[in-house]
């Protein structure tokens, strides 16, 4: 049992420090799973409007964030 | 503050930025200044290292569980933290796998925040411990009136310090800080 489990159980889920350390790990995981898909939206041919509505932001955003970082390399292909 | 440091040191400080963008864009903390500093398996403090059986493929599996290179890309510390809030990360990380192929979720390395993350770390590149650190191997050498700073002070610094993930994956190796102090000390003695 890792001290983060032994310390989240010990405090109790009413504990700030365990909520807002669970946002922040959430947070963690969704930017990479945004990557994730954002990649396999471009590798389909998606436009950057057509991501950009898809996650409910604009275009400028979703390219801002996305367009200038190297695509993830990957083993698999659409 | 690096003027006085040895080539070697410089080398490890370089290798420990090194470390840490490789590790994704994260402040250089204290975990990766002594991954650097074993990375050099010739200088004195890597051998007293050594000597007290601390083997450097360990250290850096053991600071992988604690920071963000689970399979998912993130620490341990963070999937306990989903396990708290009923989320199961091994189960999105078969998920995602199983589409994307093996390591896909590790691999989705999110761009660092430009302009943002800068004005958020007014101190460098360097986390406040590792510059704690740096700043302890600057006394050390003080202390032991040497006129440079080696890699051994920086381990000095990071076992004075005590508190980072360098001093956690030590500890956990079962090593004792002090003991481990006392070593480089008599490394370096016995140098002289």
């Amino acid at each position: 049992m890792s001290q983060a489990t032994e310390l989240a159980a010990a405090a109790g889920s009413t504990d700030p420090r365990v909520g807002l350390r669970a946002v922040r790990a959430l947070r963690r995981l969704l930017e990479r799973l945004e990557v994730v898909q954002v990649d396999n939206a471009r590798r389909q041919g998606w436009s950057w409007q057509e991501i950009a509505d898809a996650l409910e932001v604009s275009r400028q955003a979703v390219h801002k964030k996305h367009a200038g970082r190297p695509a993830v390399p990957s083993t698999w292909e659409a | 503050m690096f003027e006085r440091f040895t080539d070697r040191a410089r080398e490890a400080v370089k290798r420990a930025r090194d470390e840490a963008r490789a590790a994704g864009q994260r402040p250089v903390g204290t975990e990766h200044l002594l991954l650097a500093v074993l990375a050099d398996p010739d200088n004195l403090a890597s051998r007293v290292l050594r000597d007290a059986g601390v083997r450097a493929a360990g250290l850096r599996a053991a600071v992988a569980r604690h920071t963000a290179e689970g399979g998912a890309g993130l620490a341990e510390a963070d999937a306990a933290a989903l396990r708290e809030i009923g989320i199961d990360l091994a189960a999105i990380v078969a998920r995602i796998e199983e589409s994307f192929g093996p390591d896909a979720l590790r691999a989705a390395v999110p761009a660092p925040r430009r302009g943002l993350r800068r004005r958020q770390r007014p101190g460098g590149p360097f986390s406040p411990r590792s510059k704690k650190v740096l700043e302890l191997s600057l006394r050390e050498a003080l202390r032991l009136r040497h006129r440079h700073i080696g890699t051994e002070h920086i381990l000095l610094g990071l076992l004075r310090e005590g508190g980072g993930p360098a001093a956690l994956v030590l500890t956990e190796a079962g090593l004792d800080l002090d003991d481990l102090r006392r070593r480089v000390e008599a490394a370096l003695r016995a140098a002289a």
